[in-house]
């Protein structure tokens, strides 16, 4: 018997237990459906609760013992001996049966009523609180929440609100069902989308599709793009209406219901995304390349093309170069990839070897070439290059041809511009140094010291140096020039032979020049005196009239100075000749300006008129000249600037609303839409704002003022404009003005 | 009044009497039984006249003496509580009384000369205190906006000045000028001063009547205080432009071009050769013009004309010109050639010197404009013209009308490098200045500052008609008193009752309209009161002492020494004490 009663007892344990475990997976239950409004999470997160506040409580293990213990612990009248209760009578001792009887007597009314020990308060709070927390996540989650993830193409519906107030008895249609299916363009492998966010943003050439459905009778459904009105048709129970994405814009919905009522609705944003063209990377390769005659002419072409929709097609364009100056000829190939291109991928990339061999290139030649990528965009892809790159083939010699390409008047001869030359091919020398090899380097500096030297024989020449003049053509040889373009090579034999038949332009204008003369004589004629023709005594170079006595000096200092940096050069110094390269290129300039004035003495001076003659001609026959024209000037947002003013009035209560208002608000909504096209998001909110003062329920002062504050935001200022303005003259103001005006 | 106030505790008097009677009656009765014998008589007269006494103790009986001390103090708004103790602890019992706006002072019936603490008194009833020997102290300082000035008519297209001055400006809080809208268009940080100046500009981008705010804003950006700024934007009309020019340039081209774009009614005259002209009439122009007459010229507002046809005009029509100018309010521009430069005084109106800059920057970006090497010459009549604070251009004003020229050369220069805009701005701020001004007939002006609801708005009225009537929306007519020096100057009262916008007519000229902008009891507080402060510093000046010496007239009571009836009570006492000992 009273077995019996500790067994009820360790029930009742047992069951506050699994009770207490209960209430806490409510709890987190609660929380988890309160927080993300799913019924299964909340019944996921009940079993998984369940499961762990029940292993960690374990209700099963609470046994008889346990419950004896508690009740020997907490109940006196047990005597420490209701453990006894549990044990058969026979087990027993006599005095043990004796205390069996008396504690179960005694314990018998108070077991019924003692209270296992428990947490179910504890676990009421936390399933409470639990739930609170979730009520109250919920709560922010609508409020400040709704991120762009989810359910956001939800966040907007279509609204339709009447134009003009309406009698409250007049059912409006409601729009119980908006459909927007975005169909992508195929290539683009994106499928149909459906939408009820009628904000739309779309790939350039997408089908958008609406699908309307209103619950009353409805007369005609329109958009209204643009100020474009487009009808919609009715297919059945819903209307419809397909249309092409072209460009961006706004666009509003319109209906009529029976009774003729006008229905507007927001004013919505259609983007278009243009699909953009590809992006073509040629990797790892300089923008030139030079080979020798004799390398392996092989470039290796690394490719990146993507593209945000997919590639359609990609090749190599290569132009080969022959020839140079007017001889050139080019040559164009289009080289496929070898690897075929897989068709709509977004990235690819690509190796193509280039055989400048196969490209029947010769030395000298040169090859220009870039990638062209196409997008399956229809009906015309995107086509899109990379940067062209040049390979060239260096040539084994090089063709002096020395024609001035687009210089008529060549005034000086080419000699006369080579210091500067010469300067520059010091400075490359300079520069290249860390690059190249010793013995290169100081091969480099002694071919421009032997240029130096041909360049200060050539004007020793002019001043009649003839023995420097001997030396100079037997030291020329056109190996020794190779690689290097010299201008004075074309003084050599070899070139000899094709100036009989070539015609050198520029030589011709030198006639002008009184004291120079021309390359072609002075190489044909080499033997001889070159200056025999100017210089009246031959054998006395300091006498030579080539020049006047002061640019005589100067040349013979130039001259001297080329000397200085031919040595440098020699000595592999080329820091130390630039300087005097410099020195000797400023006489040289000098020089040559000072032979410009025989040009610049030339001019034209007309014959003198007759001052009796002048003005005197018969002017009869000439008429006033009339002419009429009319400018319509408008100021820029002239009818923006208007409804700013008018709500000011409206905001203050000193005007009523009225139909011209409602035209001006239209006028200014047209002008900040052509603004509008090309940003719709910042102008979405002002324009949207101007359409709402269509309807009547939204003209309160604080669509008002909110609207008047978007406008100025998005205005820019006046242009600036002389007007008349309005005032007052004061006859004191006048008096004083009058007496300041001594003038004359 | 002073029959009654010979008891300074004049209001006790009947209780303390009352009291009084019934002490002696209690008396009377405790001494009944001796009602026979003669020491009751004398005990009832030495018991009377000891409760006598003591009624005089509580009541303090007073006598009127002469008084030097006729001083009062007037408490006004932001008054300083220790300057008041201090001054109540120098004058004993002086007369205290606050001010309240509009409402008579009973003060100054009682004192000849007054204590003024506080910011003052308001402006319209400082008169209430003139006859009288004023010291003001001075208020507590005032923190905030002192000063809110700014233009109350500006043309459009022309920049809104505002000049403010914070008193006590707090690190880190900013002034913002904001639009009607609330869009800031400028903004000052202020500084760690005692009082800053501050200097906002803005454009506004519309005309009508509006509302602008100076915003107060601290580094949170909360706005501590917002100023409404009422601003009328009124837009102008275009003009009429005769262009004159004895060869065509591209300087005058483009101004031609220039200014038919922008709407304005152009008649340009070229000459062709001796005698003939090319006419070009743009945006409704008509008529040609041969030779100047003040007929003809009088109907356009702007002249511009080149150096060599100004040289080359007819005595005539030079005359004509000026008449134009000096009667109509013609404005004349000369486009410059070198010659105009080398004009002697007699020819022109404009001397030069010499200064060799062919080149001036203007703008932001900086840009920079060709200019011939000279400048102007300052003279008295010579008005400047600047651009950025460079001196663009110069006119003389010949009675209504300017005569104005430029330094600057092939303006047309930067239309071509793209910035049109830098060549309206120069083309519109030296026109703008030269060309004729639309007369008005009537001009208004407020006097009040700050107008309030029902505080009095004086306005100035500036006409040449004779008879006005100056009447409210609400069609009241207003009294106007006529200057007696200058006779088109009026002035007017009007006591405006709402706040916001509020307009004056002319009854018998409706296009004259006046509107000015009446502030609401918690706007421009601080402006108020620092003017205030302004006014009665004026007023009474800032000496803290009396400019008279008070008259003696005034009489004061004096209560009587309570020593006096102290010793009667107690001489009263002592018999009745001693009285039955002595019997015994």
């Amino acid at each position: 018997m009273g077995a019996g009663a500790i067994k009820q007892f360790q029930k009742r344990w047992q069951q506050s237990k699994y009770l207490e475990g209960l209430l806490y997976a409510v709890g987190f239950g609660g929380f988890l459906y309160l927080s993300t409004h799913n019924i299964f999470y909340g019944i996921l997160g009940l079993l998984v609760a369940l499961g762990i506040a029940f292993w960690f409580l374990k209700p099963w293990k609470i046994s008889s013992e346990n419950a004896v213990g508690y009740i020997d612990a907490h109940v006196p009248q047990a005597g420490f001996s209701s453990g006894l209760l549990l044990s058969t009578g026979n087990e027993l001792s006599d005095l043990s049966k004796l205390q069996q009887y008396r504690v179960a007597s005694q314990l018998e009314p108070v077991l019924s009523k003692l209270r296992p020990p428990h947490n179910l308060f504890k676990a009421t709070l936390a399933m409470f609180g639990l739930i609170l927390i979730g009520l109250a996540g919920s709560f922010m989650l609508t409020k400040f929440g709704n991120p762009s993830g989810g359910n956001s193409s939800n966040t907007e519906q279509i609204t339709f609100a009447p134009k003009d107030s309406l009698s409250t008895t007049v059912e409006t249609p409601q729009l119980i069902e908006t459909n927007i299916a975005i169909q992508y363009p195929s290539y683009t492998r994106k499928g149909t989308s459906n939408t009820t966010n009628p904000n739309i943003k779309a790939v350039e050439g997408s089908r958008i599709i609406w699908n309307l459905e209103f619950d009353g009778d409805v007369k005609e459904v329109e958009m209204d793009l643009m100020g474009e009105r487009i009808g919609f048709t009715k297919t059945q129970e819903s209307y419809r209406l397909t249309k092409t994405l072209e460009a961006s814009g706004f666009y509003s919905f319109t209906f009529k219901d029976l009774d003729g009522n006008d229905y507007v609705s927001d004013l919505y944003s259609l983007e278009m995304v243009t699909d953009e063209p590809p992006m073509v990377q040629i990797e790892g390769l300089d923008n030139y390349t030079y080979f020798e005659f004799d390398d392996d002419k092989r470039l290796m072409l690394m490719t990146n093309i993507s593209d945000d929709f997919g590639i359609d097609d990609a090749y190599i364009i290569a132009t080969v170069s022959k020839g140079s100056g007017e001889s050139v000829k080019f040559r164009e190939e289009t080289v496929r990839f070898d690897r075929a291109i897989p068709k709509g991928n977004k990235r690819i990339q690509l190796q193509q070897p280039l055989d400048l061999d196969a490209l029947k290139m010769d030395p000298g030649d040169e090859l220009y070439f870039y990638v062209e990528a196409l997008d399956q965009k229809t009906p015309t892809p995107n086509i899109a290059r990379s940067e062209t790159y040049f390979a060239v083939i260096r040539d084994t010699i090089t063709d002096e041809f020395t024609v001035e390409g687009n210089l008529g008047v060549d005034l000086m001869p080419d000699y006369f511009r080579s210091q500067r030359q010469l300067i520059i091919d010091t400075e490359k020398l300079i520069a290249d140094r860390p690059n190249i090899s010793e013995k290169d380097f100081k091969f480099r500096s002694n071919e421009l010291g032997f240029d130096q030297k041909q360049l200060r024989l050539k004007y020793g020449q002019f001043m009649g140096d003839e023995t420097e003049m001997q030396a100079a053509p037997g030291q020329v040889s056109s190996t020794e020039n190779e690689g290097d373009d010299d201008d004075h090579a074309g003084e050599e034999g070899e070139e000899d032979l094709l100036d009989g038949y070539s015609h050198k332009h520029d030589s011709e204008n030198e006639h002008n020049l009184v004291e120079e003369h021309d390359h072609e004589s002075e190489a044909q004629e080499e033997e001889e005196d070159p200056l025999h023709n100017y210089v009246h005594n031959h054998s006395d170079p300091e006498a030579s009239t080539l020049f006047e006595k002061s640019l005589k000096a100067k040349l013979r200092d130039a001259l001297s100075i080329m000397w200085d940096a031919e040595l440098h050069l020699r000595l592999y110094e080329p820091e130390k000749s630039l300087p005097y390269q410099y020195d000797a290129l400023k006489i040289i300039q000098d020089i040559k300006n000072s032979a410009r004035i025989y040009v610049h003495r030339i001019g034209f001076d007309p014959p003198p008129i007759k001052e009796e003659n002048r003005l005197s001609g018969d002017i009869e026959d000439i008429e006033n000249y009339n002419k009429k024209e009319e400018f319509e000037y408008q100021m820029s947002f002239a009818s923006t600037r208007e409804a700013i003013a008018l709500l000011e009035l409206l905001t203050q209560d000193e005007k009523q609303f009225n139909n011209e208002d409602s035209a001006l608000f239209v006028a200014a909504g047209n002008e900040l839409a052509q603004k509008a096209i090309s940003d719709p998001f910042t102008y979405l909110k002002v324009l949207q704002g101007l359409r709402d003062l269509e309807k009547v329920a939204n003209r309160t002062k604080e669509n008002y003022k909110e609207v008047q504050k978007n406008l100025l935001e998005v205005l820019p200022e006046a242009e600036d404009n002389p007007m008349k303005k309005a005032g007052y003259q004061d006859e004191i103001n006048l008096l004083y003005l009058k007496e300041l005006t001594i003038y004359e | 009044m002073s029959d009654g106030s010979v008891f300074i505790n004049q209001n006790l008097l009947w209780p303390v009497i009352l009291v009084g009677l019934v002490l002696w009656g209690v008396f009377i009765w405790k001494e009944w039984s001796q009602r026979k014998e003669r020491r009751f008589w004398v005990k009832l007269v030495a018991a009377f006249l000891a409760i006598v006494s003591l009624v005089m103790i509580v009541v303090r009986p007073s006598t009127l003496q002469k008084s030097t001390s006729g001083k009062g103090i007037v408490l006004t708004e932001g008054y300083r509580p220790a300057q008041l103790d201090s001054l109540k602890s120098i004058y004993k019992r002086i007369q205290i009384e606050e001010y309240t706006k509009g409402t008579p002072l009973s003060i100054l019936k009682d004192v000849d000369s007054l204590f003024l603490l506080g910011q003052g008194l308001a402006p319209f009833d400082v008169w209430r205190l003139q006859d009288k020997p004023i010291a003001f102290m001075g208020g507590k300082k005032i923190e905030g906006w002192t000063t809110i000035s700014h233009e109350n008519k500006i043309p459009f297209r022309e920049k809104l000045h505002l000049n403010a001055k914070h008193s006590n400006p707090k690190t880190g809080h900013w002034a913002i000028l904001a639009d009607n809208g609330g869009n800031p268009l400028d903004s000052v940080p202020f500084e760690e001063v005692d009082e800053q100046l501050i200097q906002l500009n803005a454009k506004p981008k519309a005309s009508g009547q509006f509302i602008y705010r100076l915003l107060e804003k601290n580094d949170e950006g909360e706005i501590i205080s917002n100023e409404p700024l009422p601003v009328q934007v009124v837009d102008g009309k275009p003009l009429k432009i005769l262009m004159v020019n004895t060869f065509p340039t591209f300087e005058t081209k483009y101004l031609k071009n220039f200014l038919t774009d922008k709407g304005h009614q152009v008649m340009a005259r070229t000459q062709l050769t001796k005698g003939k002209y090319k006419f070009e009439y743009f945006n409704g122009a008509s008529n040609p013009i041969y030779g100047f007459t003040e007929e003809n010229l009088k109907e356009y507002d702007l002249l511009v004309i080149d150096t060599d046809s100004y040289i080359a005009l007819g005595r005539s029509s030079k005359e004509a010109m000026e008449e134009a100018m000096r009667i109509h309010g013609l404005g004349v521009f000369i486009q410059p050639n070198e010659s105009l430069f080398r004009l002697t005084q007699r020819l022109s109106p404009f001397q030069f010197n010499r200064d060799f800059i062919t080149e001036i920057t203007l703008g932001v970006p900086v840009q920079s404009a060709q200019k011939y090497p000279f400048e102007f010459k300052n003279d008295v009549r010579t008005q400047k013209i600047m651009i950025d604070s460079v001196q663009v251009a110069a006119y003389v004003p010949m009675e209504k009308g300017k005569i104005g020229a430029t330094v600057l050369q092939n303006t047309y220069q930067l239309v071509l490098d793209g910035s049109e805009a830098m060549y309206a701005n120069i083309w519109t701020q030296i026109l703008k200045s030269i060309t004729k001004e639309q007369e008005q007939k009537i001009a208004w002006k407020a006097i009040t500052e700050t107008p309030r609801i029902n505080e009095p708005f004086e306005f100035e009225v500036r006409t040449s008609m004779n008879g006005i009537e100056v009447a409210t929306d609400e069609g009241v007519h207003i009294p106007l008193i006529q200057n007696s020096l200058v006779p088109s100057k009026w002035k007017g009262v009007k006591y405006p009752r709402k706040s916001g916008w509020n307009t004056i007519k002319v009854s018998n000229d409706t296009v004259s309209k006046f509107s000015y902008f009446v502030f609401d009891k918690n706007q421009r507080k601080s402006i108020t009161l620092s003017e205030r402060l302004k006014t009665n510093y004026w007023e009474f000046g800032a000496q803290k002492d009396f400019k008279r010496i008070a008259s003696s007239s005034h009489k004061e009571l004096e209560p009587i020494s309570p020593i006096w009836f102290y010793m009667i009570l107690l001489l009263f006492l002592g018999w009745l004490w001693l009285e039955p000992k002595l019997d015994n």
